[in-house]
């Protein structure tokens, strides 16, 4: 099995990568990096529990063989989501409307919420609603999300 | 160690390396475009190849070429991409409503029209709107490119029409003119649902009367299938209320489908009449 070597850019940090060229993202991201904000639920890109995003599109990190990804490739996990201003707004609005139970797809929750907005600022509700369509939560009824995501969505710094 | 890092990948990074490997008994391997269906069979259990090749993001197989009568599109261009393109949107709408149902944002960002095809599922969400184009797929090989007509690619079930050494390039799909597209996908749910029986169309009507007539279902035979006996009986009429019952009972005595998972044949049946008529409905 051939040793990949890449250098990827992941939450802004010039990362070296050195991983069979198999492995998949997310055992790179959570075993190689330690960064295990991100979740394994199905391992086979129905949940979105892994939800990263990998040169500005949101994709299911359990379904991309590390090789896959050039040199120079950007990754944001939820590590590098909670340090921007968009991925504080969305944590607190998830906090305030009670959008969490058990938590485990509220990372990939969160990625795919920053991953929305930043597209589309101001989404509809059956907007947010196809952006979401790839996590599945199972406590909370999706309700208090998409009240979070609006929420979130209001408090946006106004751009022209 | 996870099943996918026993595999021997390989990442060429033209398509004329690509072709090279293919060509090759000893380094040919399972192609890998974005992985949304492999990556999954894989990870449930299917049999893994012992080798790969990566034709994820080949500059050869990226782009969206217009043409007078046809688009040319890359086998490598996402179901993102398609939707956001908006040469698809106007010559070619029922794919984009079909790029649009496949699995999520997340899925959709990765999966590819090559992939799709090639995957050959009968349930494959763009191969009836491919089909209603008319249009063809282009395989290369290192010994040339051919031209395969789309209606005879899916040549049984999860088979296609291309050799061990050839790679899906692109898709030559003629500009639907001024007739009119539909797609619809029943499955479960909107989204990460496939489908139980969906329909795409593309019908021309000239002075009142169907001038020609392209439908096409998925996931109710082994394969895509146009429906050419429902088209041939509208092909020359008026579209009537009469013609339209017709062409419904036409579309359920003419499909075979299955009983699996996912649906009923006798719902299967029953949808495909519906969805036919749900095209005629709302030319």
């Amino acid at each position: 099995m051939s040793t990949l070597k890449r250098t990827w850019k992941v939450n802004g940090q010039t990362v070296p990568i050195r991983a069979p060229a198999g492995r998949r993202l997310l055992d790179v991201l959570r075993d190689d990096l330690g960064l295990v904000g991100t979740k394994e639920s199905c391992g086979e890109g129905e949940c979105g529990a892994c939800t990263v995003i990998v040169d500005n599109e949101p994709v299911v990190s359990c379904l991309i063989p590390a090789g896959q990804l050039p040199d120079g490739t950007a990754i944001l996990t939820i590590e590098g989501i909670e340090k921007t201003r968009i991925g504080r707004l969305i944590q607190r609005a998830f906090l305030e409307c009670g959008a969490v139970q058990c938590g485990f797809c509220i990372p990939g929750m969160v990625v795919s919420s920053y991953a929305l907005l930043v597209k589309n600022p101001r989404p509809s509700t059956p907007a947010i609603r196809e952006g979401l369509a790839g996590n599945l939560c199972r406590c909370t009824g999706y309700t208090k999300i998409i009240q979070a995501v609006k929420l979130a969505a209001a408090r946006l710094p106004k751009r022209k | 160690m996870k099943i996918t890092e026993t595999i021997d990948i390989r990442f060429p990074k033209t398509l004329a390396e690509a072709l090279r490997l293919q060509a090759g008994e000893k380094t040919r391997g399972q192609l890998l475009a974005g992985g949304t269906d492999l990556m999954v069979q894989w990870a449930s259990g299917a049999p893994t190849p012992e080798r790969a090749t990566s034709i994820w993001n080949l500059p050869e197989l990226d782009a969206i070429e217009i043409f007078d009568d046809f688009i040319e599109v890359g086998a490598g261009v996402t179901h993102a991409f398609l939707r956001d393109a908006a040469p698809i949107h106007r010559h070619l709408p029922a794919l984009v409503a079909a790029a649009a149902t496949i699995g999520a944002a997340q899925i959709q960002a990765r999966g590819t029209l090559g992939g799709n095809a090639a995957n050959a599922s009968p349930a494959g969400d763009t191969a009836p709107a491919l089909l209603v184009s008319g249009g063809s797929v282009l395989l290369a090989s290192r010994s040339g490119t051919r031209t395969v007509p789309l209606d005879r690619f899916w040549t049984a079930y999860r088979r296609i029409d291309a050799q061990p050494d050839e790679i899906i390039v692109a898709f030559r799909l003629p500009r639907k003119g001024s007739a009119r597209e539909r797609f619809r996908k029943i499955g479960t749910r909107r989204a990460q649902a496939i489908s139980k029986v969906m329909a795409a169309s593309r019908i021309r009507i000239v002075k009142g009367r169907v001038t020609s007539a392209a439908i096409a279902l998925g996931s109710i035979a082994p394969t895509p299938v146009r429906l050419s006996a429902v088209e041939s009986l509208l092909v020359g009429q008026k579209l009537t209320p009469a013609l339209i019952d017709e062409a419904e009972q036409l579309a359920q005595a003419t499909v075979q489908p299955i009983d699996d998972i996912r649906s009923s044949a006798d719902y299967r049946r029953w949808a495909s009449g519906r969805l036919v008529r749900d095209a005629l409905e709302n030319l």
